[in-house]
């Protein structure tokens, strides 16, 4: 098979049907370079998810047979969730290096952002607000990390709105339906609840945006081949 | 075939307008980031470029960070318009609804 690369200068020009298909190839590839990172972000959040709540979940949830200790699981717990935040910062970043968007743009990703830290803050002082009045430090396991995710589920659904991203709009939904699930089944399943349901959706996620930038990439590279 | 903006008519020249022609709207991308989404040698991509910016379809904007000098890139209005209607012409000449 020879493949050949674009005339060395780019100078000439195909039929039209091939310079077609040079546009639509070309456009996946940028998609496909930009949105590298996906995968990367949406399974650190899924082993977070699946593996953080599960520890909380593990506190009591085999009791007596097992119990995890629960300073251990809190601090696996906080570690994930660092981590998973680190890294969608650190490859976020990376990802837009070399770009610069329109004013309009940049303000919204960073309301957005900002968003994310006020609205957990607000999450925070609501619940004080509770304690206040009366909620017990039971209830208080059930209304942290459902408001939580529910947030999260909020937020998702707001991010597939600003930047036009459908999977995003499913992944809210979907964790908006665990969210409110979750508490029916009783402390503390209900973080088994939020472990399986939301781990396993990023994961799915994470999967499906793997496949589909490989589809997109075999695609480029088998017109690239053909058309040599 | 006659329609065809000889400007883009180019594998080179339309494989850059695709690309900026993906960014957002109002996005800019400096020089290495663009060769980078494009595969393509610096010399390649300038001589490009310069044809690209004399047709008035890209748009070059050299500014500092900090020290460093930074070129940023941008599809023009005109750009977008030209780019838009050469791959109208083409699929109307593949016989294509647009």
């Amino acid at each position: 098979m020879t493949t050949q690369p674009p005339a060395s200068d780019g100078e000439n020009a195909l039929d039209p049907a091939q310079m077609l298909a040079l546009v639509e190839d070309q456009k996946r590839s940028v998609e496909g370079q930009l949105a590298s990172f996906v995968p990367v972000i949406v399974t650190a959040w899924g082993i977070a998810w699946l593996v953080g709540f599960g520890c909380l979940w593990l506190i009591d949830g085999l009791a007596p047979a097992f119990a995890l200790p629960l300073p251990l699981a809190v601090a696996i717990f906080v570690l994930l969730l660092m981590g998973a935040i680190a890294v969608s910062a650190v490859l976020g970043i990376r990802s837009g290096r070399g770009m610069r968007g329109s004013s309009a743009e940049a303000f919204a990703g960073i309301v957005y952002g900002c968003t994310w830290t006020i609205g957990s803050l607000a999450i925070v002082g609501f619940g004080a607000g509770l304690s206040f009045n009366g909620m017990s430090a039971e209830l208080a396991n059930i209304f942290y990390p459902i408001a939580f995710v529910l947030f999260a589920g909020i937020m998702y659904i707001l991010s597939a709105a600003l930047w036009r991203a459908v999977p995003m709009l499913i992944l809210g939904v979907w964790t908006l339906i665990v969210a409110v699930a979750a508490p029916f089944f009783g402390m503390p399943t209900h973080y088994l609840v939020l472990a399986l349901g939301g781990g396993l959706g990023f994961l799915a996620l994470g999967v499906a945006s793997f496949v589909y930038l490989r589809r997109l990439r075999a695609r480029v590279t088998r017109r690239a081949a053909g058309h040599g | 075939m006659d329609d065809l903006d000889p400007v883009i008519h180019a594998q080179g020249r339309l494989r850059i307008m695709a690309t900026l022609s993906t960014l957002g709207d109002a996005d800019q991308v400096t020089f290495p980031r663009l060769q980078e989404l494009l595969d393509m040698t610096a010399g390649n991509l300038s001589t490009h470029l310069r044809k690209l910016e004399d047709a008035g379809y890209v748009s070059v904007d050299k500014t500092h960070r900090g020290r460093t000098p930074v070129t940023y890139l941008e599809l023009t209005k005109q750009g977008r318009r030209a780019f838009e209607d050469y791959v109208e012409t083409l699929r109307s000449v593949l016989g294509q609804q647009p």
